[in-house]
């Protein structure tokens, strides 16, 4: 559960993406597009329906005409190239045109419990123009370009479960399609795809009717979304603990599973080398700019070729194979390798692996409350346990705690500042489970109390990490451990361990707090699912292998 | 203006700690708003007023000592329900056993959520009674009387109980609502935790690129 390793982690068949998708192929779910009223200059609303067994659910779109210098990424951003919320059940023109008057002012508007989420997305620059005037020109894009950027809109704030009026997601969680975690995020981003494909198609025609062309359909599944996240995602999974505890708990049974087989019939591994080449696909075409990726990239490759060299000289077929192949690669691949790994394994194995998706939601309120029976003595024992590591650092050093955590006035943004040298001490936020419970641990040394009641009502400053202690004791993967305020923390860890279990790729980091990402590259679009898998897409098909 | 629940307890759990309690208890606090809420009770009207009471009281004037064997008072004279309520439920192994009785405690009805969870960890119902008002807490949540949202109680019995179906039990609901004064009231003990907006806190603090135009 430390960061570096966390920071390493890749999608795979536990991630909410394809959960969804296996689930709206195997349920044979519908799609249609009731509305698509756009006009010329891109401005105007469209309406995208699925249909599952029991309900309905549609993406209301709204696209916009941005001027290029209100465009950012970020929370304190204004307008956006276009803004939704996915509405439970399909909207009447009254919900639409209440919709018009919140959707687009995002965080400053107001939806109501019959929308599940609130999200916006802005145009890749680079690439949008590009399409555009190729596909009216009756010209297909560059494949290089396309390839450089993979997608032509991204998400940069995808909120759900009750957030400026939405719906909670305990008013739909006890739905089957909701029961996996985000469902109702990755269901938005997964129709965005297909109302932002449709959108660059329809701004070709609109500026060359008689000349304009639609992508070709290969190309188009190349068109991933785009994600853009900042600081955000960082404080949910620590305040989410026993919702970490069972995402990480599912990957490590999965891989428990897996290692613990005795066997493995032919077919299997040969699924396994099918998927470690494309893996390797994978990794020569995920770029970034940033020097820590870079470094990340060069190594993953290098271990894609590790892997294949030695899966070419290895009988993966008796003998607890994938256990064998795991302690091979904890010598011979870097971290980012061993992630991938982990990832590859449970491919071939889905009647393994895939049920534990069911198992990937969390009641919190069952661990959270806090045991005051317990003896202190236990408190102290858990503690030194689970904060050992934080407990042997000296926290007087400055470096141990350069980082604030807070919540800038300007529209709420999360951020994280330099203690030292700004006034920010006053409003840190409670980010820091490490420091905060060896400050708890100094206290508990030297107190007479016999109980966590007795204590805590003593030094109600402590409440919150004696609660965490007791809740990573009771589930073993809730903590991250290591320093989230550390001079030399990197939130985009944090960032990636969370965008990977929505089964984002791509990382490509922009600073130490800052990344892009794709999400369902190469999948089908919802007209496509059926004919397509809807799980076998997350990564690069081999040229002539399989569709 | 209909909010969610995670809305109101989000803004209540912020509030609290803007109003100076610990982040543990103001977590906690946040969800009493909620549960509350969700009982189609006025939990973040009578947050608001307690809060506004309460403001730069010191915490040890406000928590509870025990005076007399199953007595519990504040120093100050007030004990604080969020505070006394955290503390009650750190005891509920403790309330499944005895009666219980506080001295002046102000804002009863946000005992509710706490005793509540309480009766849930020490597996028996709690009935607890202040000014001619009961409420039983645990599976068959139901309140009696018209003094649920009084500012203040002289006193309060807390007693384990039998679980008896409630005859009238407290509707649920999934949404809230509250005034616009209470919602500005306790917006503005939150913005207490927003950092105030620099240009230092701007360009750095977020850490993302130069230009996202492209």
């Amino acid at each position: 559960m430390q960061l570096h390793r966390l920071g390493s982690f890749h999608q795979s068949r536990l991630s909410f993406m394809r959960i969804l998708l296996r689930r709206l192929e195997g349920e044979a779910w519908t799609f249609d597009r009731p509305v698509f009223d756009i006009d010329a200059c891109g401005v105007g609303r469209a309406v995208y329906s699925a249909h599952g067994p029991d309900r309905s659910y549609s993406l209301v779109a709204f696209a916009n005409d941005l001027p290029p210098e209100k465009r950012s990424d970020r929370v304190i951003a204004t307008e956006w190239d276009a803004t939704f919320t996915l509405f439970d059940g399909v909207p009447t023109t009254a919900d639409l045109d209440r919709l018009q008057d919140n959707v687009p002012k995002q965080e400053a508007g107001r939806v109501s419990e019959k929308e599940l989420s609130l999200s916006r997305a802005n145009r890749s620059v680079r690439l949008w123009e590009h399409v555009v005037e190729r596909l009216s020109q009756g010209q297909q894009p560059e494949r290089q370009k396309v390839a450089d950027v993979g997608y032509l809109m991204r998400t940069t704030a995808v909120y759900g479960s009750g957030k400026f009026g939405a719906a909670d997601r305990e008013m739909t969680a006890d739905r089957p399609e909701f029961l996996a975690p985000f469902q109702v995020e990755m269901l938005s981003v997964f129709l965005t795809r297909a109302f932002v494909m449709d959108l660059v198609e329809h701004m070709a025609k609109m500026r060359a009717p008689d000349t304009a062309v639609p992508l070709d359909p290969d190309l188009r599944r190349r068109f991933g979304i785009g994600n853009s996240t900042g600081l955000g995602m960082a404080p949910f999974l620590l305040n989410h603990p026993a919702l970490l505890n069972n995402w990480i708990g599912a990957r490590e049974e999965a891989l428990s599973r897996i290692r613990n087989l005795e066997t493995a019939h032919a077919p299997e591994v040969e699924n396994f080398r099918r998927f470690a080449l494309r893996a390797r696909l994978h990794a020569e075409e995920w770029h970034s700019e940033h020097p820590v990726q870079i470094e990340k990239l060069a190594a993953l490759r290098h271990d894609m070729a590790a892997l294949l060299a030695h899966l070419d000289s290895t009988d993966l077929t008796a003998d607890m194979p994938w256990n064998r192949l795991w302690l091979w690669a904890e010598d011979a691949l870097s971290v980012e390798g061993q992630e991938l790994l982990a990832s590859l394994l449970m491919e071939p194995y889905p009647h393994l692996v895939d049920g534990m998706a069911t198992c990937m939601a969390a009641d919190e309120p069952a661990t959270w409350r806090i045991n005051g029976a317990m003896p202190l003595d236990e408190l102290r024992a858990l503690v030194e346990d689970i904060y050992g590591w934080a407990l042997a650092i000296d926290w007087t050093v400055r470096e141990a705690q350069a980082r604030v955590w807070y919540t800038s006035e300007a529209k709420l943004e999360p951020r994280l500042g330099e203690r030292f040298e700004e006034e920010l001490d006053a409003y840190e936020q409670p980010l820091c489970p490490g420091r905060d419970a060896a400050r708890m641990y100094a206290d508990l040394q030297g107190s007479e109390e016999a109980t966590v009641a007795g204590f805590l009502m003593r030094h109600p400053e402590h409440r919150h990490v004696a609660r965490r202690a007791q809740i990573a004791g009771r589930l073993p993967y809730a903590e991250i451990r290591d320093n989230t305020i550390d001079a030399s923390v990197m939130p985009i860890d944090m960032l990636r361990l969370k965008l990977s279990f929505f089964g984002a790729c791509h990382f490509d980091p922009r600073s130490d707090r800052w990344v892009r990402i794709n999400m369902y590259q190469h999948a089908p679009f919802p007209h496509e699912l059926g004919e397509r898998s809807g799980d076998d897409w997350a990564y690069p098909f081999l040229k002539g292998g399989v569709v | 203006m209909s909010w969610s629940l995670n809305e109101i307890e989000t803004l209540s759990r912020k509030a609290a700690r803007g109003a100076g309690l610990s982040w543990g208890l103001a977590e906690e606090a946040g969800k009493a708003a909620r549960w509350l809420t969700a009982a189609g009770l006025p939990g973040p009207q009578v947050l608001a007023d307690l809060l506004t009471r309460n403001d730069g009281a010191d915490y040890e004037t406000l928590c509870p000592m025990e005076a007399d064997e199953g007595r519990w008072v504040a120093r100050g004279g007030t004990l604080c329900p969020l505070i006394s309520g955290a503390v009650l439920c750190d005891n509920a192994q403790r309330l499944g056993t005895g009666d219980l009785t506080l001295g002046r405690t102000a804002a009863p009805m946000l005992l509710l959520p706490y005793l509540d969870a309480a009766a849930r960890q020490c597996g028996s119902s709690l009935t607890v009674r202040w000014n001619g008002t009961t409420v039983t807490l645990g599976n068959n949540a139901q309140a009696m009387g018209d003094s649920l949202d009084t500012p203040m109680a002289d006193q309060i019995t807390i007693a384990s109980s039998t679980a008896e179906k409630a005859a009238n039990p407290l509707p649920q609901h999934n949404r809230g609502d509250m005034p616009a004064n209470v919602a500005q009231c306790l917006k503005a003990f939150a913005e207490r935790t927003y950092a105030p907006e620099t240009e230092e806190s701007r360009l750095s603090g977020a850490g993302a690129g130069l230009t996202d135009n492209d």
